[in-house]
């Protein structure tokens, strides 16, 4: 059927493709583990691996936070909310690519966005895409933008659901707002929380069009990521071993996530009263 | 009258109802305003930048510069839209945009009905083992089979084709879960009644289920556009030649092509942008709907 064609088959293929040497054109050898213990030693597969993950972590605790305290106002938000929330949306609709576009003008160090907004407080302007501290973060805040009306309605939909008798229980018993969210509604939401968490962690191990679109990885190799290292490995280094190797680090690590996060929220139900 | 459960058939009404905050008339007015207020920053930051878009798009490339900047262009410079509409094969990128998610879409709404119509409610040898094989596949990251895929397709002679955009994404099974849920939750009642009278499987499912699940269809025919719009790692890799780029990728060319002339990636970005936000204007309901049930699940 067609899964096999075009999922079941290339997961085969990618895990022994990751015991291959050569490249897109010519032959291939089977070559045991070497591409494994290559990989290890290449300063560009360490750095892509480490960026992946440190742009995950940038990304998804703003991103969770922002949504979550701006979802707890969205509910006072009773008159024009659905409009407010089309526009909070509305960024989300952006494909990725576009989106960089957009970020091309907003980090231009001479007349973007962002340093008119730093020149307005007294900041002089940054190189943001040219400085290696800077450009993770700033490919990071694209993302964060694109997330933050996702994200919001995701939250909002869930605070929604929760019953409503216990929190007029715990209003009565004399808990404050502030008590309440952190006894109440976080444990309450701790299912939608994690599923939310490895979802988007996956989402962000993949990134890959804004990098693409930006900064092809650079400068050096702070913005190398894992996809935009297999789309290289495939298209210009000639290495498919390396490539493949790392994408089966990347399956791994969903995979791993993934199980994690069903059998968490297995135990959960069975360990519910 | 039998309801199904989603909230996708809910009426306007009810639907709002439901997501309308009730037993918070205790919020202070003061309260209320900072709500207000928080939300209104809020909006500002995410639809800020494409007011930034748009005026840049409106300005000759030499008035970027200046400073202060300008937000509202005295004089409106429509030659970044001519450049792209007349001097690039922009046109030609949205037409091959809408034409491959069109297809997909269409594609997928058909068939990952009629999968999870058997899923839901068929009986045969293997159901669950093929189940756990679909719900498996959904781990999958795209990115990670990239290279055999791209291996897969050349060695069937389709790189740079429309089939090479076209078939991959029709094995996302995501669809084939999502019609499985709302299928699910419909009443045995009726097809077994439709079944004693005789009905095909077929009929059953093309006269009784597809109409009951008309919303659900929308959602997966909504989401499934939105993703085929905004994808771009695969078109990217798996056609090379220009006039059958897709929109997202031909735009994001530009940079290699010309000198970065922001001009006319602003006035693209705008422009690409304008069909989904209509799409996301006409659907909101589902959209909403769609994220609803997304929650509600938990």
């Amino acid at each position: 059927m067609f899964f096999t064609i075009f999922l079941l088959v290339p997961v085969g293929l990618v895990i022994y493709d990751s015991f291959e040497s050569g490249g897109l054109i010519g032959a291939h050898h089977f070559v045991g583990f070497k591409n494994w213990t290559n990989v290890w030693s290449q300063a560009l597969a360490i750095e892509s691996l480490k960026n992946t993950f440190v742009y995950a972590l940038m990304v998804i605790p703003t991103v969770f936070v922002i949504g979550m305290i701006l979802a707890l106002f969205l509910r006072n938000v009773k008159r024009g909310g659905p409009a407010l929330r089309a526009l909070l949306y509305v960024p989300a609709l952006a494909p990725v690519a576009v989106a960089a576009l957009i970020w091309i003008f907003l980090v231009n160090p001479d007349f973007g966005g962002f340093n008119l907004a730093l020149s307005t407080v007294g900041i002089s302007g940054q190189n943001w895409l040219g400085s290696s501290s800077l450009a993770l973060p700033t490919i990071a805040s694209l993302e964060v933008w694109r997330g933050i009306g996702f994200w919001t309605l995701y939250f909002f939909a869930s605070l929604l659901g929760l019953p409503r008798e216990l929190y007029q229980a715990a209003a009565l018993d004399g808990a404050g707002p502030i008590r309440r969210f952190f006894r109440l509604t976080l444990p309450l939401l701790r299912p939608t929380l994690l599923f939310a968490a490895v979802f988007a962690t996956v989402y962000a191990l993949q990134v890959f069009d804004s990098v693409y679109v930006l900064t092809d990885g650079a400068p050096g190799n702070a913005t190398a990521t894992v996809v935009l290292y297999i789309y290289n490995a495939l298209l210009n280094f000639n290495e498919l071993g390396l490539g493949a190797v790392m994408s089966v680090i990347l399956l791994g690590v969903t995979l791993a996530l993934t199980l994690a996060m069903m059998r968490l929220l297995r135990n959960r139900r069975v360990g519910a009263p | 009258m039998t309801r199904s459960v989603y909230p996708g058939s809910y009426s306007r009404p009810t639907l709002r109802r439901l997501i309308t905050p009730r037993g918070l008339e205790g919020a202070s007015p003061a309260t209320t305003a900072v709500s207000y207020g928080v939300v209104v920053v809020a909006c500002l930051v995410t639809i800020g930048p494409f007011f930034y878009l748009l005026s840049s798009s409106l300005k000759p490339d030499a008035s970027l510069f200046q400073y202060p900047p300008v937000w509202i262009p005295s004089h409106l410079y429509w030659g970044n839209y001519a450049h792209l509409l007349f001097h690039t094969e922009f046109l030609r990128w949205v037409a091959n945009t809408f034409l491959v998610a069109g297809v997909v879409t269409c594609a997928k709404v058909l068939f990952d009905s009629m999968a999870g119509y058997a899923f839901a409610k068929m009986r045969f040898p293997f159901r669950n083992a093929l189940f756990v094989v679909v719900l498996m596949t959904l781990m999958i990251p795209f990115s990670a089979i990239l290279i055999p895929l791209f291996f897969i397709v050349r060695d069937l002679h389709l790189l740079n084709t429309y089939w090479a955009l076209i078939l991959p994404p029709l094995a996302n099974p995501i669809g084939i879960f999502m019609m499985r849920t709302f299928i699910e939750g419909l009443p045995s009642d009726l097809e077994n009644a439709a079944r004693l009278d005789g009905a095909s499987e077929f009929a059953i499912y093309w006269r009784l289920i597809l109409p009951l699940v008309k919303p659900g269809l929308v959602v997966l025919a909504v989401f499934t556009f939105l993703i085929q719009y905004t994808s771009f790692l695969w078109p990217l890799v798996a056609v090379s030649s220009t006039n059958l780029e897709v929109v997202t990728v031909g735009l994001a060319g530009q940079s290699s092509i010309s000198q970065v002339d922001y001009g006319i990636y602003s006035a693209g970005a705008l422009m690409a942008l304008v069909p989904i936000t209509l799409v996301f204007l006409f659907l909101q309901r589902f959209f909403i709907a769609g994220s609803l049930a997304g929650a509600l699940k938990q």
